[in-house]
């Protein structure tokens, strides 16, 4: 273990260093937020461009909507504690929280399944109107991402039963996968205020 | 795996004692984000004017992406450099946005070559 991570442990959140899997990640979410940046900015300017293309609060369910980010919003207190129980050395909590995320996140991803079904039902497809188009890829690659974050969370959640896990980088790689999952939420954030709700005033 | 197989490293009481702390922050703030959304599903239903629907959901949004950020993502306990790592990207993806929504201002498109292919 190196004095860096003794260090933390010790002396409780005096980092001497940062962690390169932190640092990088953090990079990562800066790319990621130009990604769906351009995403959310297409669907908005599409959005003003042809107001007439189609009218989504016929189809929007916005309490079911709020319900699965509420959903999202709880998974990620539980990320919080998971990664905090991965500090204090809790394995146990860890484990009890990642099941919770991951189940909550599964939740999310049912209701937009069944939201994109509705709306599909309803005769709003990826190539039906421009609005369709950039809605379904937007919410689309936001859905991915909630599945990948899920894949991420089982695979940690398996290795805490490899017997391999070093206690330092555990909660490092704990702590990075839920800088991912919290990203997640904060995208959905936005996405709910600037595409669902921004439709109803 | 065991709970024996597993060595977490000796943390001190001090450290212990912030995470504890961390927890009720973490409880109150989970708290507070669930009330937004809440507030933000009503608040669009109210017969209030336009522009302070639009403006509460902005500050609104605004609060629950920063706390998400600040607290959740430990950014406030963390080094400067991360702030500045996702701000630099947050600041890209806001410009990029903004430009956009100037090119494509209604006036400065020409519908007509647009849909004459």
């Amino acid at each position: 273990m190196s004095d860096a991570a003794t260090a933390h442990h010790d002396d409780g959140h005096e980092n001497l260093v940062i962690d390169n899997k932190k640092l990088f990640m953090w990079f990562f979410l800066g790319s990621d937020c130009m990604f769906f940046g351009t995403l959310i900015s297409t669907h908005l300017i599409y959005r003003k461009l042809y107001p007439e293309a189609y009218e989504p609060t016929s189809v929007f369910a916005l309490e079911l909507t709020s319900f699965s980010t509420f959903i999202l919003l709880m998974s990620s207190f539980l990320m919080a504690l998971a990664v905090s129980a991965m500090h204090k050395g809790e394995i146990k909590s860890f484990r009890r929280n990642v099941i919770g995320v991951m189940f909550f996140g599964l939740i999310f991803l049912g209701i937009q399944v069944y939201e994109f079904a509705h709306f599909v039902h309803a005769g709003l497809t990826l190539s039906t109107t421009t609005f369709g188009s950039t809605f379904y890829l937007m919410t689309g690659t936001h859905g991915v991402h909630v599945a990948i974050g899920i894949f991420w969370l089982l695979c940690l959640y398996f290795y805490s039963y490899s017997g391999k896990m070093d206690a330092h980088q555990s909660a490092v790689d704990v702590e990075v996968a839920g800088l991912y999952w919290h990203f997640v939420d904060i995208v959905w954030i936005v996405i709910f205020t600037a595409v669902y709700l921004i439709e109803y005033i | 795996m065991s709970e024996a197989d597993y060595h977490p490293l000796p943390v001190s009481n001090e450290f212990l004692q912030e995470e504890n702390e961390k927890y009720h922050t973490f409880v109150n703030l989970a708290l507070a984000l669930a009330a937004i959304t809440g507030i933000e599903l009503v608040l669009v239903y109210l017969p209030f004017n336009e522009i302070f629907v639009f403006s509460s959901l902005m500050a609104l949004s605004l609060f629950k992406f920063g706390a998400v950020i600040a607290w959740f993502m430990h950014l406030i306990y963390d080094k400067l450099i991360l702030t500045l790592a996702f701000m630099t990207g947050m600041a890209i993806a806001t410009g990029t946005y903004t430009a956009l929504l100037f090119l494509f201002s209604r006036n400065n498109v020409d519908f007509d070559a647009i849909t004459g292919f």
